[in-house]
């Protein structure tokens, strides 16, 4: 920080002062320089008269954090508005999703087929062809948000997410065993929660043992994620042709093929992670204040974190295990709310839901429509639609903060 | 506020009864012999700079009194603070100072149980606070760490809401009572006007003030800050002191505070505890136990005690030699 903001200060000054200056001034003297450029560029930095570079270097670093923020601060009210405007892009999804397909029906007769009205051929097309599918996005992408959203918090990392844990990579690994082993269809999902779940052990087993340190958290999480993705990847080059295609579906995440019952079961479990998210999200907020801080405020933080974590890694296995790995959701949504409500809240935790279902489906329509390659995993999509997307969120907010700051 | 206004308006008010102070303690074969306090008296109606107000905390609090019975710390194998037998009278504002790495801050994180005693214990008004369950203890203590951590881009309502913590159950809702408690919080510090601000945009000063304001709302009548004035200019330090002296006089706090500036410690402190590698070096009223000795005993500089000019109280002066070395600097 103090180098680049020395650095910006040099090529103010060399603007300002010339060339010359820069090797006949000894090093005080140009830090002093550096201070007054500083000042007059920021043109705010007021009154505490200081003398030496590294007290304009610190006056200056609230200096740069108060536009940016100041910037994002109304924000925390627009939730509300964004919350609205996230469920009614929803339900226009939901609307593309019944009403499209093999069949395009009329929206109207789509939805009212939705709720078991109208035609019973339509019913039967919605309800049991497109519903499902639909649906499974939805749940989907809300757990993995959410996960990913409680993640990056707990750990204050922003790369935190259930892909890095290796969470998603042992749901891949659980689906494709049980791939190879030639278990039925209906075991797949249960596979890819239990492998879910047994990558979070073996996270714990390995970085639990020094405590809760969140570097070494999530540096095993990285390797558990490697270890198993490595292992899918073996087990798929050995797998028959026949077998590979499907194999493939649970390696990149797709929301092809679900039934009611699979989407029932995990869509209930996903309900009552997301109630306990909430309901944990009080003890999230008092974690954010340091363990000092929390542990004087009576929250018992190491049971606290791995409250979050568990629900986290629950969310995520059960997401995963309805669609496979998907990628970039849970990386992505937290940051995308992040940028569009401001600070975060519990408000800003629904949004996220909201928005990772947003996600998914949105990306599971453009799969299965926009695009000429026909039955492309939504996982790909995510990941083509997401990363630039973020790039481009990401670049927005780091010149806004510069234009902002000058 | 003066130290020596604040005992006596203590004193009118009956508070500072219970307590057993131990005071000129022996360690080290150092013999801590008491100053004499007649400068203190004379130049006592001098000190008119601070309204005296402690009539408002009449009714008699809880006494508040932490205290540790041999009690071991240690990070791993690292024995920090050894054998320590320590009280911290109730009703008042105890100042904890010592050199660099002597324990200061490990007691406090043992006293505020962030830390587990490898021996011994410690209690507050007679039960072990380690048998208390986290949020009972956390409705009668509030703490003030060195270094706090600042979520991103909170605002300073939001900080200081999260000081009710302890009074909330996992289903209740925002009660009258915890915004009325942040509302006071946040009187007290004069931060009502930086409420929607971001803390991380602050001042040292402001933002010092806000995470105070966030320990008031946890409404506590024990304090205990970590250095709260460190980092800050003289402004600074001198505003959040004379917060902390209000605290004490108007709301009838029991503080137990770490400093490093002895000055200060006796100025606004009326019980001074110095530590040094662990031990305890000196216990008592800082106009008894702090004297030249002491000061090179502890802090291995040279130095002559001269009453405080503006107070009373001790102050000290180091010899003119630039002596900077110590010896238990870490």
């Amino acid at each position: 920080m103090n180098d680049t903001t020395n650095d910006a200060a040099n090529n103010a000054m060399d603007g300002a002062v010339g060339k010359a200056v820069n090797d006949t001034v000894d090093d005080t003297a140009k830090d002093a320089v550096d201070g007054a450029v500083k000042d007059t560029v920021n043109g705010a930095v007021t009154g505490t008269g200081t003398g030496t570079g590294t007290g304009t270097v610190r006056a200056k670093k609230p200096l740069g954090a108060v536009s940016a923020s100041t910037a994002r601060r109304p924000a925390g009210r627009r939730t509300p508005l964004l919350a609205l405007g996230g469920v009614l892009v929803l339900l226009a999804l939901v609307t593309v999703s019944v009403a499209n397909g093999e069949m395009p029906l009329p929206p109207a007769d789509a939805l009212k087929g939705l709720f078991g009205l109208g035609d019973p051929g339509t019913v039967l097309v919605v309800q049991e062809f497109r519903a499902p599918r639909m649906v499974a996005a939805v749940v989907a992408g809300t757990g993995l948000a959410v996960a990913g959203t409680l993640l990056q918090r707990l750990f204050r990392n922003p790369l935190a997410s259930p892909d890095v844990m290796g969470v998603t990579g042992g749901a891949s690994f659980g689906a494709v065993v049980m791939l190879a082993a030639g278990a039925s269809q209906a075991l797949i999902p249960l596979a890819a929660l239990g492998g879910g779940l047994l990558a979070a052990v073996l996270l714990g087993v390995f970085a639990w043992r020094a405590g809760v340190s969140v570097t070494r958290l999530v540096l095993v999480g990285l390797a558990v994620q490697a270890g198993l993705t490595a292992a899918v990847n073996f087990m798929v080059v050995r797998f028959p042709t026949e077998l590979a295609g499907s194999a493939l579906q649970w390696t990149t995440g797709s929301v092809y093929g679900r039934t009611w019952t699979e989407v029932w079961a995990a869509g209930g479990a996903v309900v009552v992670a997301l109630v306990v998210a909430f309901l944990l999200h009080r003890r999230l907020a008092v974690l954010d204040l340091g363990d000092d801080s929390a542990g004087a405020l009576g929250l018992n933080t190491n049971t606290a974190r791995l409250q979050v974590l568990v629900t986290a890694i629950v969310l995520a296995s059960l997401a995963a295990a309805l669609t496979g790995p998907v990628a970039f959701v849970a990386l992505a949504v937290p940051h995308i709310v992040r940028f569009l409500a401001g600070p975060p809240t519990a408000g800003t935790l629904a949004l996220s839901g909201l928005a990772g279902a947003v996600l998914l489906l949105a990306s599971d329509l453009v799969a299965q429509y926009l695009l000429p390659v026909s039955g492309l995993p939504v996982g790909v999509v995510t990941a083509t639609l997401g990363a630039p997307w973020l790039l481009v969120l990401m670049i927005r907010q780091s010149s806004s903060v510069n234009r902002s700051a000058r | 506020m003066t130290s020596h206004q604040l005992t006596t308006d203590q004193l009118a008010n009956g508070q500072v009864t219970t307590s057993k102070v131990t005071t000129g303690k022996v360690t080290n074969g150092q013999l801590t012999t008491s100053q004499s306090t007649t400068d203190q008296l004379t130049t006592d109606q001098s000190t008119t700079d601070q309204p005296a107000t402690g009539q408002s905390a009449t009714d008699q609090p809880p006494a508040n009194q932490l205290s540790t019975h041999g009690l071991d710390l240690r990070y791993g194998d690292r024995l920090i603070v050894g054998g320590l037998d320590l009280v911290l009278p109730g009703g008042a504002v105890t100042a904890v100072v010592g050199p660099n790495a002597c324990g200061k801050s490990t007691l406090l994180r043992g006293l505020t149980r962030l830390l587990a005693p490898a021996a011994g214990t410690v209690t507050l008004d007679g039960s072990d606070i380690h048998r208390m369950p986290a949020k009972a203890l956390a409705l009668r203590m509030g703490l003030l760490p060195q270094q706090p951590v600042t979520p991103d881009a909170i605002t300073v309502e939001a900080l200081v809401r999260l000081g009710r913590y302890p009074h909330q159950r996992l289903l209740s809702p925002w009660s009258e009572a915890d915004q009325q408690a942040v509302e006071e919080a946040l009187r007290r510090t004069g931060t009502t006007g930086l409420r929607d601000q971001p803390v991380d945009q602050l001042s040292g000063g402001q933002r010092q003030r806000a995470w105070i304001a966030l320990a008031l709302a946890q409404d506590t009548d024990l304090l205990l800050l970590d250095e709260p004035t460190t980092f800050l200019d003289l402004r600074h330090q001198l505003d959040v002191l004379d917060l902390v002296a209000a605290l004490h006089a108007e709301a009838g706090r029991t503080v137990v505070m770490v400093l490093h500036d002895l000055g200060q410690a006796a100025r606004y402190a009326d019980h001074l505890v110095v530590l040094k590698d662990g031990q305890l070096a000196a216990a008592g009223a800082p106009a008894e136990v702090l004297d030249a000795e002491l000061v090179k005993a502890v802090f291995d500089v040279d130095c002559r005690v001269i009453p405080d000019p503006e107070t009373g109280t001790p102050l000290v002066i180091p010899k003119g030699s630039p002596l900077r070395h110590t010896t238990a600097s870490d």
